[in-house]
């Protein structure tokens, strides 16, 4: 596979003169029950991140307060080129903002009332001027590509948990986006469908040529994306870096962890 | 502090959990906000923009329609048989002293026109939509659906609460309609048939006391409630937290919310009829 090379001398700290696609700084969150310490990081166009924590870690919470979900204490976010206060985002500009953006949850979070395919064209032809025809047969398309078998006229609850993550994918991507935001890819997936799932992202990743921010305990994407990683513990960045400069963290957990892996 | 270990299979797990999520969610919307919103997305359905783009808010409606307005017909036609003969009963017992029994059709229609058609469907329809509304939004904010909208830029509002608010809106003063109808049918059952007036008669009493505006009260009274049950159970629905032992919760304060509004509601509109001259 052809990895995107994304700068290794990697600072974290978010703010550098390269294309940024996503720019977090200082987010500290969220308002009342503050889990987020002071996360500064970036994604570089096209880039791709991975953000490695422990459950309750704070890593979902990090991606809802990325996309506005819930405010923060404070931080400023910069996604495609427009910035936004954390702590008291602008409606509109988060509006605009989010169709740049597909979002994988963990739990997939697809409308649990709609079929798959309608769940992948809901953004199309909410966003666009698709006409409902059109949006239809490239819903069709991208849940082909994806690797979902069938007319996808089943709803979410009859198809297989792999399936699901597989439509999550196709909807997060139907409207070409700059940055993916996935949390825990194989999330609830045996080792078989995760290892299907990893390959059919590393193949999205590869054609649609978008930046993606991945966060997840499993320690084998930061084998598969070893450019940059930042490794989140406690709500707080604890190290970054590629992989070589994680073998000789400061930390030991961290240390620890990518030996660990490299031995097995 | 929470220490972090290391797996064989390579996943970080923390030494100890905590049973709760540090992310509960909770309220994205304020009930002003949610009525607004609403009200905005109504009308852009009614409108040419919403006639535009009709596909998923237009098929929600019709969708919500059929759960909430058809599947309740069985339940309202039965339970307003029931109410109108009831209705009667206590009425002509109260006048029979007086041998004046069959003035308990007067009784009945205007009664059942104007209070008990429109708050017993709207019981009914709390009974049995209320909980699932409620139910339904907070169980798809336990599982990310209404965080996965927002995410896209969609607002729940519109794809969730909208197709609910748009269906009530028709189907409660439809099925008020109907409760009227039938509940007077129970009525002449219990005079007619069971204490032996002649048809005729109950339906002269009925001409006689029965005018249109009753019925005009009656079904805006239902208007209001279908606002009132859609707006209170959605928000009760969306304000949980995300956790699944929320909806249970969610689904009981709406039920009690609904009917302690519909209450409020109808008291407060009874109170303002009286006071105007020519409604009552």
């Amino acid at each position: 596979m052809t990895r995107r090379v994304v700068e290794s001398t990697d600072t974290g700290a978010g703010v550098t003169p390269r294309d940024d696609v996503l720019v977090v700084t200082g987010l500290t969150g969220p308002v009342g029950q503050p889990a987020i310490h002071d996360v500064s990081f970036s994604v570089p166009r096209g880039g791709i991140r991975v953000v490695l924590g422990a459950m309750h870690s704070g890593k979902s919470l990090l991606l809802r307060l990325i996309l506005g979900l819930q405010r923060s204490l404070q931080g400023r976010i910069v996604i495609d080129g427009t910035a936004f206060d954390a702590t008291a985002p602008n409606e509109e500009a988060l509006r605009r903002v989010r169709r740049k953006v597909g979002v994988v949850f963990d739990s997939s979070a697809l409308v649990s009332r709609l079929t798959l395919i309608e769940n992948v064209e809901l953004p199309l032809v909410e966003h666009t001027h698709a006409r409902d025809g059109d949006a239809r047969s490239i819903a069709r398309e991208l849940l082909r590509e994806v690797g979902v078998h069938g007319d996808g006229e089943r709803t979410p609850e009859v198809v297989s948990r792999l399936d699901r993550r597989r439509t999550a994918l196709a909807r997060a991507l139907i409207l070409d986006p700059v940055l993916l935001l996935i949390d825990e890819p194989g999330h609830g997936l045996d080792a078989d469908a995760a290892a299907e799932l990893d390959d059919t992202l590393d193949r999205l990743l590869e054609h649609y040529r978008c930046a993606a921010l991945i966060c997840s305990q499993e320690v084998r994407y930061v084998f598969r994306f070893p450019d940059a990683v930042s490794v989140l513990a406690e709500g707080s960045l604890v190290d970054h870096g590629n992989l070589e400069q994680l073998r000789h963290s400061r930390n030991e957990m961290v240390r620890r962890l990518v030996d660990r892996r490299g031995a097995a | 502090m929470r220490q972090a270990s290391v797996q064989a299979g390579g996943t970080i797990t923390p030494e100890t959990r905590t049973s709760t999520s540090i992310d509960p969610g909770g309220r994205f919307i304020t009930r002003g906000q949610l009525a607004l919103r609403s009200a905005y997305w109504l009308a852009s359905l009614l409108t040419r923009r919403g006639a535009e783009r009709p596909a998923p808010m237009t098929a929600g409606v019709l969708r919500e329609l059929d759960a909430l307005g058809v599947g309740a017909v069985r339940l309202v036609a039965g339970s307003a048989l029931l109410v109108g003969l009831i209705t009667v009963f206590q009425v002509a017992y109260q006048l029979a002293p007086y041998g004046a029994e069959l003035l308990s059709a007067r009784a009945i229609a205007w009664f059942v026109a104007r209070e008990i058609g429109p708050l017993v469907v709207a019981m009914l329809v709390v009974a049995r939509s209320a909980a699932a509304i409620a139910g339904e939004f907070a169980s798809m904010s336990a599982n990310g659906e209404i965080d996965a909208l927002r995410a896209m830029g969609l607002d729940p509002v519109k794809y969730l609460v909208v197709p609910k608010l748009g269906a009530l809106l028709v189907a409660l003063p439809a099925l008020t309609a109907i409760a009227i109808v039938l509940a007077i049918v129970g009525g002449w059952f219990g005079t007619s048939v069971v204490l032996g007036f002649n048809t005729a008669l109950y339906l002269e009493h009925l001409h006689e006391s029965l005018a249109i505006r009753d019925v005009g009260v009656g079904l805006a009274k239902s208007v209001l409630f279908a606002i009132l049950i859609a707006l209170v159970a959605a928000d009760e629905g969306l304000r949980v937290e995300r956790r699944v032992s929320a909806i249970g919760a969610a689904a009981t304060r709406a039920v009690v919310f609904c009917l302690l509004g519909v209450l409020a509601a109808d008291t407060l509109v009874n109170v303002i009829v009286y006071f105007i001259p020519g409604l009552t």
